[in-house]
């Protein structure tokens, strides 16, 4: 580059400044320019029609310059940093929480916790997930306190001065062990089996007690984090009409807005949510988190408020993919022939509800493959512990019982010598075909996707 | 010593999601030079729904995708929407998407009605024109049709429309009804090569037919696919959240949570099946979610016939796939492969 | 605090910073350059990746006294007024972005490898972004965009014309007189 103008920012400047507001945001010295490159628009967007065509997209080259503001990169003035205690014990009643040493400190601007949020619960169909546990720590990963500070730093340090006693409770981790009748409840006194689902068509005991041969087998699938790159991110800030404008990475504002304004007890129209260009997202961003802790943090400081997931948060305060039991048993014909199909469910939905209703929904309607299959019976059971929260992620189940029904369909092909590819031709939905809920299908190109997947891979060609 | 295996598996998957209503809405504008503004509650979040819904508007206007600016996520400005959720915004914004260009472009047809001597009825927009069915020469430029609304008689183009997924509730005791508007099919085929010394299996190819209704932009369902593709492998062989006995996360940081690299990644070969649902935008359906569901079949039926071993826990680590290797080793030596 | 004499994007800073100041904070908070983002902290995601005198670190895990008297480029650095670098430009065509928040780290990682290596292998264009973390992509298309932009600059190197992109205007004016070969 030609243009090497030097900045220069005098240190004895700087030293002269005093308080941490100075240090805590220095000036930008050099703004990054940002200049439109406008006329370089691709010919594929010119294209009509334009369904169909392989369109770039502007945001993308915003991405591309480092130009796209993730929340992250926003900063409004005055703002400060938010932090959140997290429990670390997974179940346990909350006896006292002592906030004076925080609140004491030079830099932290406002504390809150449990006892200052309006109505403290949310949750997509079951509002069972306290926005800061007050009364009982449900899992480790429940925030306890927060704490907005002029840095990050000194937020973060705040939080190690927050001193919160806790009685422990008896943790259940284990979801077939939370089914038992005599189980500890996660949340006395509902039930630990908080969600329940049966899909029935046929007669299935009598078609397995008919079938030449029947399969059975245990599939589970593990807990898995959804890892957007981009960690949760929220800033809150009020105006003097008491009215509250939310930026943040969730996937479903509208909702997320009737969720912030129900804790915090405000008018919906009293609520802005802007929503940027998110990160990333997979289901994991799909509901409310930090949004009403900091918009009663800015409330009390007076100061708009940004919160940022750590990576560690990512983890253990936000949702995960539901573990699966998976207990499969399947009639099969000689002719390999799908006659029956009885399934059961387990899923591992952690301390709250979240989107299980959903992806237990998914999962069952899904259980049995995409197959005509005269008798089915899928059962499932969604199950708190007092682990961290499952909820959409992905496929919502699909992926889950994927594994077992096509793992099956393999054991039943080798079982009865036939090839895999030929098995599920031989079981595949055809259009019109009836689904386990009794819904006829319509553009249905299952056997298509089979037979252009193999031509292309050469399946049928033979095996060096 | 490595030895390699084949494994296939299909799928289906349902577009939007059950427990509620599953509406979104969208205001298409008309600007005076036939460009348009398109309004919608949805979230970029990667997949590249703005860049793919600003195509359903262009189709439905008849103008290109760059004609078309997308507003997007502010609920003060933008209409109601359920959210980037459950591979649903294709299809259902999609839907609303297109019925707010239909409206839009309606008040367009009965601006350039007269200035064509023609009904609205007889008017179809392409390729940035108003023309005559069937006499295509006959016509005027989309910008001059919006002008004219406009400034001529006063009437913006501008469609509001919203859209919900008919569905039919089901049945508490049985399951029976209707609880999704439209599926979605596909089939992956994993080739792996798995070392029967140590159980790390590597995924050398996968070959993924997708059927995603009309596909917008293929480009950004190839992404999808891939993507997912992505996350699938990690499931199958790489990713577990890990407990302590008293319910904390042993590995809550990306160093001992491994999720797949560019080094883990197979060669990827997509195929969109032909397919179109008329109830979709344009044919089109949805593609999000569905691309991760069948890898972790894939490649666990393709370990087995790699090794002849069948691991029925996720994920398929190095360590469980020798363990079962070893199982079997035990259980039948004379039967080593 | 120290004072630091840093070259960023080309133009020199001297800027003074408390000591444990990391390279990141300092071009994100200090200098206004938010490219590089904050992804995990701890060099395991890549998402921070700047070039320090021609070479990709994290910039999370580097201090900004290691990169006194060092030059620094960020992405807000790679494009000039006259345009797109090619592997901007080649990740925008090939799609190789989608949530786009890795994309500055690894658009920059793959500039160190076309710098020292102008015709990489796929195998070492996968070496090249295995720091990079990406949920989105499956890295398939920045693989493709990695190599398209390897040629590009080989092919025609600073003067290389834009990868499809065309100047003209995007609809025709009212009134026609310029879309006439629309009508």
């Amino acid at each position: 580059m030609s243009d090497r103008r030097t900045v220069t920012e005098d240190p004895a400047l700087r030293e002269s400044l005093s308080g941490l507001e100075a240090s805590a945001r220095l000036p930008a010295t050099l703004p990054p320019a940002q200049f439109p490159i406008e006329t370089l628009v691709p010919e594929v967007r010119q294209q009509t029609p334009a369904v169909g065509q392989r369109a770039t997209r502007p945001d993308a080259r915003l991405h591309g310059l480092g130009q796209t503001k993730y929340i992250d990169d926003l900063a409004l003035p005055g703002m400060l940093h938010a932090r959140i205690k997290r429990a670390g014990i997974a179940a346990a009643r909350i006896v006292r929480i002592d906030t004076r040493a925080a609140e004491a400190m030079p830099g932290v601007m406002a504390v809150v916790t449990g006892r200052d949020v309006p109505v403290n619960s949310f949750g997509p169909s079951l509002q069972d997930q306290p926005v800061l546990a007050d009364e009982r720590v449900y899992h480790a990963g429940d925030g306890v306190a927060a704490v907005a500070a002029a840095t990050d730093a000194i937020a973060a340090e705040a939080l190690e001065r927050i001193v919160v006693e806790y009685a422990p409770l008896p943790a259940v981790l284990d979801p077939f062990e939370a089914m038992r009748e005599d189980a500890p409840r996660v949340h006395p006194p509902a039930s630990n089996v908080y969600a329940h689902k049966i899909i029935r068509k046929g007669d299935v005991e009598r078609a397995l007690a008919e079938a030449d041969r029947v399969f059975e087998g245990r599939w589970t699938t593990q807990m898995v984090e959804h890892v957007p790159i981009e960690p949760h991110a929220a800033i809150a800030a009020w105006d003097a009409n008491g009215r509250l404008t939310v930026y943040s990475t969730l996937g479903r504002i509208t909702l997320g807005r009737a969720d912030i304004a129900r804790t915090l007890a405000l008018p919906v129209n009293r609520v802005q949510v802007i929503g940027t260009i998110v990160g990333g997202n997979f289901g994991g961003k799909n509901e409310i988190s930090q949004e009403p802790v900091l918009a009663l943090l800015a409330k009390k400081a007076g100061r708009p408020v940004k919160g940022v997931f750590t990576r560690g948060e990512e983890f253990y305060a936000s949702t995960t993919r539901h573990p699966f039991f998976m207990d499969y048993k399947t009639g099969v014909g000689r002719d390999g022939r799908i006659r029956a199909r009885k399934v059961r469910l387990v899923l591992d939905g952690g301390a709250y509800c979240s989107w299980s209703e959903t992806t237990l929904g998914k999962a069952c309607i899904l259980a049995t493959g995409p197959y005509r299959i005269e008798h089915v019976q899928v059962e499932a059971f969604a199950v708190y512990t007092n682990k961290t929260v499952a909820g959409a992620m992905r496929g919502f189940g699909a992926p889950q019982v994927c594994f077992a029904y096509e793992s099956q369909m393999d054991e039943i092909a080798a079982a009865l010598g036939i090839d895999p590819l030929e098995i599920r031709l031989a079981n595949a939905f055809d259009e019109g075909a009836a689904s386990p809920t009794g819904q006829t299908l319509e553009s249905v190109v299952v056997k298509a996707s089979l037979e252009q997947a193999a031509a292309r891979f050469g399946w049928r060609e033979p095996r060096s | 010593m490595r030895r390699r295996g084949r494994g296939i598996a299909c799928m289906w998957y349902p577009i939007g999601f059950t427990v509620s209503a599953n509406p979104s809405a969208a205001t298409v504008k008309v600007n005076e030079d036939g460009t348009a503004t398109l309004l919608t509650g949805t979230v970029e979040t990667g997949q590249g729904s703005l860049t793919v819904l600003g195509q359903i508007a262009a189709e439905a206007l008849g103008i290109a995708t760059e004609d078309v600016h997308v507003v997007s996520a502010d609920t003060d400005a933008t209409p109601m929407d359920t959210g980037a959720i459950a591979s649903r915004t294709t299809y259902v914004t999609g839907n609303a998407v297109k019925l707010a260009g239909e409206r839009a472009r309606a008040i367009l047809f009965e601006a350039a009605a007269p200035m064509l001597g023609v009904k609205p009825e007889q008017l179809e927009a392409r390729d940035r024109k108003i023309q005559v069915r069937g006499f295509p020469q006959r016509s005027v430029a989309i910008g001059e049709a919006a002008r004219h609304a406009l400034v001529g008689k006063g009437e913006p183009p501008i469609g509001t429309a919203s859209f919900n997924p008919p569905t039919v509730a089901m049945d508490p005791e049985t399951g029976q009804g209707k609880p999704f508007a439209t599926y979605v099919y596909a089939t992956q085929i994993a080739e792996v090569e798995v070392d029967d010394e140590t159980g790390e299996v590597e995924v050398l190819r996968i070959v993924a037919a997708h059927d995603c209704g009309t596909p917008i932009n293929p480009m950004l369902v190839e992404g999808q696919v891939e993507g997912g593709i992505a996350m699938g492998i990690g499931f199958a062989l790489q990713e577990e959240i890990l407990f302590d006995d008293d319910g904390r996360q042993i590995n809550p940081n990306l160093t001992n949570y491994i999720m797949p690299t560019s080094l883990d990644m197979p060669e990827i070969e997509v195929d969109i099946v032909p397919s179109h649902d008329p109830t979709g935008p344009f044919g089109a359906k949805g593609v999000g979610e569905p691309t991760s569901v069948p890898t972790a079949a894939a490649i666990a039926n393709a370990i087995y016939d790699a090794v002849g071993v069948r691991l029925t826990a996720l994920p398929m680590t190095a360590e469980r796939v020798l363990a079962a290797i070893k199982a079997k080793r035990a259980a039948q030596p004379q039967q080593l492969r | 605090m120290s004072a630091l004499r840093i070259t960023v994007n080309g133009r020199e800073h001297v800027l003074s910073a408390p000591p444990e100041t990391t390279l990141l904070a300092l071009l994100r908070e200090h200098l206004g350059l938010t490219g590089a983002k904050l992804g995990c902290d701890v060099g395991d995601c890549g998402a921070c990746t700047v070039l320090v005198d021609g070479q990709a670190v994290n910039a999370c895990l580097m201090l900004a006294a290691q990169a006194d008297g060092r030059s620094v480029l960020t992405i807000e650095g790679l494009a000039t007024p006259d345009g797109l670098h090619p592997l901007q430009e080649a990740f925008e065509r090939h799609a190789a972005l989608q949530c786009g928040f890795c994309g500055p780290g690894a658009i920059l990682s793959a500039k160190a490898l076309l710098d020292a290596n102008p015709a990489p292998t796929g195998a070492e264009i996968r070496d090249a972004l295995a720091g990079n973390l990406c949920r989105c992509t499956g890295y398939t298309k920045m693989i493709t965009a990695v190599h398209a932009a390897a040629q590009a600059l080989r092919g025609a190197g600073a003067e290389m014309p834009p990868l499809g992109l065309t100047a003209s205007p995007s609809i025709p004016l009212p009134g026609g007189e310029k879309g006439g070969g629309l009508s």
